[in-house]
């Protein structure tokens, strides 16, 4: 196998990775990697490889490492001796791999110690009430109907209609900014 | 009704309701007094207050039976809400008369009707009427809470705010729910567009629809 092969091998051995621990996709099996990527690399050889893999970056998404420390790490994992320790070639594709798909991993990770359902997604209409069966236009005004998507990581949505008349959209938004202050505070201080 | 076919329909529609002939029979003989107490109860009845003691009130003063009494009741109800239902625009006060006229309502009750119906208490109606119609529910309360996450049993530095959301609905029930502060965000920026929607809406001559 060249470098190039190699390095491309190790990527999708990476992703597959991935796949599987952080984003629960389970059509991604440890045979299905190895007849893609590795077909004439005995099992033994790849499970030691996939396993140490596996364990890299385990350590690497729950540190969240920056890039400083990515390297720190990576430079530390070279100088292993033995069958413990990286390539440099393989620290190389580590160091790739981590900086384009860590904001989705880390997301992915949030989202495991999350048990309240999250929103989703919001959308929303106005309306004007024009007739109804008792009483008339004159009073009917503007309407915002306003559907919230609620869903637990991995279940199926649920959806909550809501209506607001205009003072209660203004109150809504003042709320919104409060919360908004409250996050800046926050960030702010780390 | 051999009378509604001389002119455009009447207001309570081609076939006047039963409750309403049945009222205009019952009426005869009522003095204005008694009208206007049992006009007044009605009147608080569509304005969704309880009328339950007062109309026992008017019941145990008056002299007509009970039978009669929810006759008349009934009928009051029907004229007073079929009107209100029709914009002022659509229903001219001489009209509203004219057609009351034809059920041989006496003429001082009919005035007293339109004092209801074209009066100053029409905007309270309105509003108290509107209340029965179809409506998605609202949010009662509304209560917040920002949380940072600190650390996780999947990340060891995780330091992500978080909204943590909890709303009481008005046809009782709860909902609590996270929201990444990215999608808070996005929730914000939709609601700072619902209003200025709204508002534009409100500049525009497209709320003075008329009939």
């Amino acid at each position: 196998m060249g470098d190039a092969e190699a390095a491309k091998a190790l990527n999708g051995l990476l992703i597959g990775i991935m796949q599987k621990v952080y984003h629960n996709n389970g059509e991604v099996t440890d045979q299905l990697l190895r007849e893609q990527l590795y077909p004439e690399v005995p099992q033994d050889a790849f499970t030691a490889l996939h396993d140490k893999m596996k364990h890299l970056l385990k350590s690497i998404a729950s540190a969240d490492m920056d890039h400083a420390q990515l390297e720190a790490f990576l430079t530390a994992q070279t100088r292993k001796q033995g069958s413990g320790g990286v390539t440099a070639e393989q620290a190389a594709v580590l160091s790739r791999f981590w900086k384009s798909q860590r904001p989705r991993i880390r997301e992915s990770l949030l989202a495991q110690s999350r048990w309240e359902p999250g929103l989703r997604g919001l959308s929303w209409r106005v309306d004007l009430q024009t007739a109804a069966s008792r009483g008339d236009a004159a009073h009917g005004g503007l309407v915002a109907l306003v559907e919230l998507e609620l869903g637990r990581t991995g279940q199926d949505s649920e959806f909550v209609c809501l209506e607001f008349d205009e003072a209660r959209v203004n109150q809504m938004l003042k709320k919104m900014a409060d919360i908004q202050d409250s996050i800046d505070r926050i960030s702010q201080r780390a | 009704m051999a009378s509604s076919h001389a002119k455009d329909t009447s207001f309570l529609g081609s076939r006047i309701p039963q409750e309403v002939e049945s009222m205009s029979k019952n009426l005869k003989d009522v003095d204005q007094e008694t009208f206007r107490k049992i006009l007044k109860a009605v009147v608080s009845a569509l304005e969704g207050k309880d009328c339950r003691e007062v109309m026992k009130a008017v019941a145990e003063s008056s002299t007509i039976s009970q039978e009669r009494l929810s006759h008349i009741i009934a009928g009051m109800y029907r004229v007073l809400s079929e009107a209100i239902r029709i914009p002022t625009a659509s229903l001219r006060q001489e009209a509203f008369k004219e057609d009351l006229r034809e059920l041989r309502i006496p003429e001082d009750f009919i005035t007293d009707f339109a004092s209801v119906v074209f009066g100053n208490r029409r905007a309270v109606l309105e509003a108290a009427t509107s209340q029965n119609d179809p409506h998605l529910p609202t949010i009662e309360d509304f209560k917040w809470r920002v949380d940072v996450a600190i650390s996780t049993s999947s990340l060891a530095r995780a330091l992500q705010p978080s909204v943590l959301m909890q709303i009481k609905l008005s046809d009782g029930s709860f909902h609590r729910f996270e929201v990444p502060v990215s999608k808070f965000q996005e929730l914000r920026y939709n609601v700072a567009l619902i209003l200025k929607e709204m508002n534009d809406l409100e500049k525009r001559s497209i709320l003075k629809i008329q009939d």
